[in-house]
């Protein structure tokens, strides 16, 4: 259990920078992810923690002390692979007490660990198997196995679930996430599964080209997303060109007729996000009796796809930006037929507006 | 703007880039350098000078020498590519009985010793030879094997393996759909082969070729046992060798680097001709044998066998002269065990140092390569990419050459510092060190790095997660590689030749010797040691490696 400071982490590979000025916190005992998308640097993140890479400047410390000056052996921090990474040649009693057997630990007490620890991972029955006999599931649990039971300061892990079925993905999830939090162990987790981060993390940090977008609870992340960014990557989400007149911003889709009072005065243009879920579909009522709470954008329908639970309605406001919603099927929208009118409302409370710049920070 | 330095810890493995750096230096560069710059000085002032190039680009007895060279070079690799061509046509399109037995004794043939089969033929067909005897008795006069044509018979039945596995290798790998189009746009059977087939197995056929010349430049054996008064580079550099021997080396080296040359151009021409010449193949629609039959079938069989069974005549002519009985040097007719009796009298110690020698050095060769094939597979540094390309050296410099760099290094300056037998294991270590590496380089290739860094993350330092990790999952790369390196070491004749003296004969010195004596019985003793030697090293490559065929190439 130990908590982990990183600031003012940089790292280039030649002249590619792979992370820029790095600066998160984890306590001790959190389930710390990173999400992003493919490229954004978490892999080069984990692994400059594990001491595979050197950082090229900043500092990390574990507990408050630097370790830097660690060569990757001595870090103290376990990893769990994307590959599983198991040992091939060895079994999977001799694969889980390989850490220990580094610890020098007594052969009568690895026996009792292991043992113990593969009862953990529900993997009791298979103690004597090799590897190559294992599931990808059960490999990865062989992972984990050999990570957590040498007691790791940080347990760090790569999409150890992304070479797994959906099926099984979601089941292991709950089952990591039970262990992390029986264990109490600060655990640094990296996907580029939204739905994963979401369901699994204390904290969420969102990372793109290099730079933390965000780092907040999930539903922080979720509801306050702090730019652009991080509200069409976490969720989908709709942008609408705003038309900004001294704070009082005016949709412009709907020729000046609906208006928002910003919270806040931004200098330069902006983009209003509304998430398709939060988006009502409104067929013949006139949305006008509830605009003092909801928005309503007169839509043409372009189409309706029927995905089972929900469905996907796709259309157009009047100056030609698209716009998607998704809402419980209802047998009323899925018989519009194309290019007829409707409104989408949403509550006005559910619109959140970025900077319509490169950075897009939130308004 | 990043102002910082990259900051670097050196770890474990920096330590032993440089340390692997440090011996390629002191055994392959330095003794490259010494040849390449004594060449350029003058023996007797010691200044700088041209003029050594000057006389060998003016005197005959070397020019003739560099153009008997590439003649018996060229035409050597022309035959091999003329056998092994066919040979790998036929076995990858046609349904051949015994296909595997064809491979096989390829192999043999490529990993017995040339100056073996070079005796070998002198036995059948030498002044006083059994085919030449056979038809003298009934008034026909064959010519005999010496000379240009014997050596280039020999060359072309003895690197003709290359050709044929590269070949086949790449047969296989052909997409039949290129030949079925060609087919359809109505191309006989003989214009697809040289149209299409042909040109898309053209880089591998190269590169066969390449190892053929390459090999027959620096053959020193075969010139010098088939020779008699037809000299070659290799035959030359070792008599004026011997000649300068006091003095500084300087026509030696100077011929040294000829070679060198050669064989330099030969790679970067036949690199410049495939660098416009890759073909990207899908394996969707794999190449079929078909079944021949009537007189092509026939043909096709005879011609397939008939090869590989003259390709092993000589091995086998060995090992059954080995078993003639002898008195001396003649042989008195039946059989009998004498020459084997006379190995125990004459030669034990020829074959104790072979065996010692070559241990040793595959043992230091089956280590360092681990190391080597390590740093080159896992760390993206220059160091790493130059032992990469140094670990190609060896097989572009002819023993000769690589032989006298080590006396110019190693004796010059510094006599009885190091006894010949440290310079052989030495030399048999750097010339045959890229065997092990290359076999470990390809294993190690299919190992995960992850299994590494969990094994390091866990907390096994560098070294330890080398050794409980790596090395159990390489073994059996290791082990070819270690066989590879011995089979070559152990039949290693012309840098040796240069290295021993009275305390460290070697079995292919031995024969040698005895050839040269017309002690013919002695020889073949020898040489069935060391064909059964190299035959039980196959056999144990077959059992440990993946692909057969590759481990070889
Ligand atoms: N060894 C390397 N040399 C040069 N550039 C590299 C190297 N490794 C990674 N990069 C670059 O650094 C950036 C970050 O890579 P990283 O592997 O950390 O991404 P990631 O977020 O883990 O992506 P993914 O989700 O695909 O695994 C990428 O742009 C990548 O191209
Ligand atoms: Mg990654």
């Amino acid at each position: 259990m130990a908590s982990v400071e990183i600031s003012g982490l940089r790292k280039l590979y030649g002249d590619v920078v792979a992370l820029s000025d790095i600066n998160i916190s984890v306590p001790s005992g959190t389930f710390f992810t990173l999400l992003g998308p493919s490229g954004c640097g978490k892999t080069t993140l984990l692994r400059t923690i594990a001491g595979f890479h050197q950082q090229s400047a900043g500092l990390i410390t574990i507990d408050g002390s630097s370790i830097e000056h660690l060569p990757a052996h001595q870090r103290d921090v376990a990893m769990v692979f994307q590959d599983y990474a198991v040992f091939p040649h060895l079994s999977v009693r001799d694969n889980v007490a390989f850490g220990l057997k580094q610890r020098r630990i007594p052969a009568i007490e690895i026996t009792r660990q292991v043992e113990e620890v593969l009862e953990v991972v529900e993997l009791g029955k298979f103690v004597d198997r090799m590897p190559h006999e294992l599931s990808g599931g059960q490999q990865q649990r062989v992972g984990l196995a050999r990570a957590i039971v040498v007691r790791p300061k940080v347990l760090l892990m790569d999409e150890p679930l992304s070479n797994l079925d959906a099926r099984l993905r979601v089941d292991l999830r709950a089952e990591l996430r039970r262990i992390q939090r029986d264990l109490g162990i600060t655990t640094i987790y990296v996907t580029h599964d939204q739905e994963e981060a979401l369901a699994m993390s204390d904290v969420v940090c969102v990372m793109e080209g290099g730079i933390i977008q965000q780092a907040a609870a999930p539903i922080d992340v979720y509801l306050r997303p702090s730019n652009r960014f991080v509200a069409s990557f976490v969720g989908a989400n709709n942008f609408l060109k705003v038309e900004n007149l001294k704070g009082e911003s005016v949709l412009k889709c709907c020729g000046g007729s609906v208006s928002q009072h910003l919270p806040a005065d931004p200098a330069g243009p902006v983009v209003c996000a509304l998430r398709p879920e939060d988006i009502s579909v409104k067929v013949d009522e006139d949305p006008s009796s509830f605009l003092n709470t909801k928005i309503s954008i007169p839509v043409q329908i372009k189409e309706v796809s029927f995905v089972g639970r929900e469905m996907e309605i796709f259309a157009t406001t009047d100056n030609g930006e698209a716009l998607k919603a998704v809402g419980r099927s209802d047998s009323n929208v899925i018989a519009l037929p194309i290019d007829s009118r409707a409104w989408f409302c949403v509550e006005r409370e559910n619109l959140s507006f970025f900077k319509d710049n490169e950075l897009g920070e939130r308004v | 703007m990043d102002f910082s330095i990259p900051r670097h810890r050196p770890d474990f493995w920096t330590w032993i880039t440089i340390l692997i750096l440090a011996v390629l230096c002191i055994l392959l560069i330095l003794p490259i350098l010494r040849v390449l710059t004594l060449g350029f000085v003058d023996p007797d002032t010691g200044s700088l000078t041209l003029g050594n190039f000057i006389e060998v680009f003016t005197r005959n007895y070397y020019l003739n020498g560099l153009k008997n060279t590439l003649f018996v070079g060229v035409l050597g690799t022309l035959g091999a590519c003329l056998i092994g061509i066919p040979l790998a046509f036929f076995t990858t399109r046609f349904l051949i009985r015994g296909k595997t037995l064809i491979s096989t004794l390829a192999i043999l043939v490529l990993v017995s010793p040339p100056f073996i089969s070079a005796y070998a033929w002198i036995m059948m067909m030498g002044s006083n030879g059994v085919i030449t005897n056979f038809f003298d008795g009934i008034g026909i006069n064959i010519p005999t094997i010496y000379g240009a044509h014997g050596i280039i018979l020999v060359f072309s039945l003895k690197f003709f393996p290359f050709i044929f596995l590269m070949t086949q290798t790449a047969l296989n790998a052909v997409n039949k759909s290129f030949e079925d189009a060609a087919e359809n746009l109505g191309c006989s059977p003989w214009q697809r082969f040289v149209k299409v087939t042909l040109p898309l197995v053209f880089p591998a056929v190269s590169t066969g070729a390449i190892i053929c010349f390459v090999l027959s430049i620096a053959d020193f054996g075969t010139p010098a046992i088939l020779g008699r008064g037809f000299r070659t580079l290799s035959t030359i550099a070792l008599s004026a060798y011997r000649s300068e021997l006091g003095g500084p080396p300087t026509m030696a080296v100077t011929v040294s680097i000829l070679m060198m040359a050669i064989s330099m151009i030969a790679l970067v021409a036949q690199r410049r001709i495939l660098a416009n010449r890759r073909y990207a193949s899908s394996l969707t629609n794999l190449p079929v044998a078909v079944k021949l039959s009537g007189w092509k079938n026939a043909a096709v069989h005879f011609f397939s066998h008939g090869i590989v069974f003259l390709a092993m005549l000589p091995s086998a002519v060995v090992v059954y002269t080995s078993f003639l009985k002898t008195n001396g040097p003649v042989f008195v007719g039946g059989f009998g065990l004498e020459s084997y009796d006379r190995i125990w009298r004459d030669a034990p110690d020829a074959i104790y140092n072979s065996f010692l020698f070559a241990i040793i050095a595959v043992t230091f060769i089956t280590i360092t390569s681990g190391l080597i094939s390590y740093v080159i597979v896992r760390r993206d540094t220059k160091a790493a990419a130059a032992i990469d390309f140094l670990m190609m050296v060896p097989y572009l410099v002819p023993g000769v050459v690589m032989a006298i760099g080590f006396v110019t290094v190693f004796r010059n300056g510094m006599p009885n510092f190091f006894g010949s037998a440290v310079l052989l294991v030495m030399i048999y270590f750097i010339r045959r060190l890229p065997y092990g590496v290359r076999s470990t380089t390809s294993s190690l290739r299919q190992i995960k790095p992850s299994l590494e860094e969990a094994a390091v993350n866990l907390g096994a330092t560098p070294l330890g997660a080398f050794v409980k990790i790596t090395v159990p999952l390489i073994f059996p790369g290791i082990v070819v590689g270690a066989l590879m390196s011995f089979i070559t070491a152990i039949n290693e004749l012309s840098s040796t030749l240069i290295l021993y003296d009275a305390g460290t004969i070697t079995m292919p010195v031995k024969v040698y010797v005895a050839v040269l004596d017309g002690e013919f019985g002695l020889a073949a003793a020898l040489s069935t040691i060391l064909l059964l030697s190299t035959g039980a090293c196959v056999y144990a490559v077959f059992r440990f490696a993946e692909n057969r065929n590759s481990a070889f190439l």
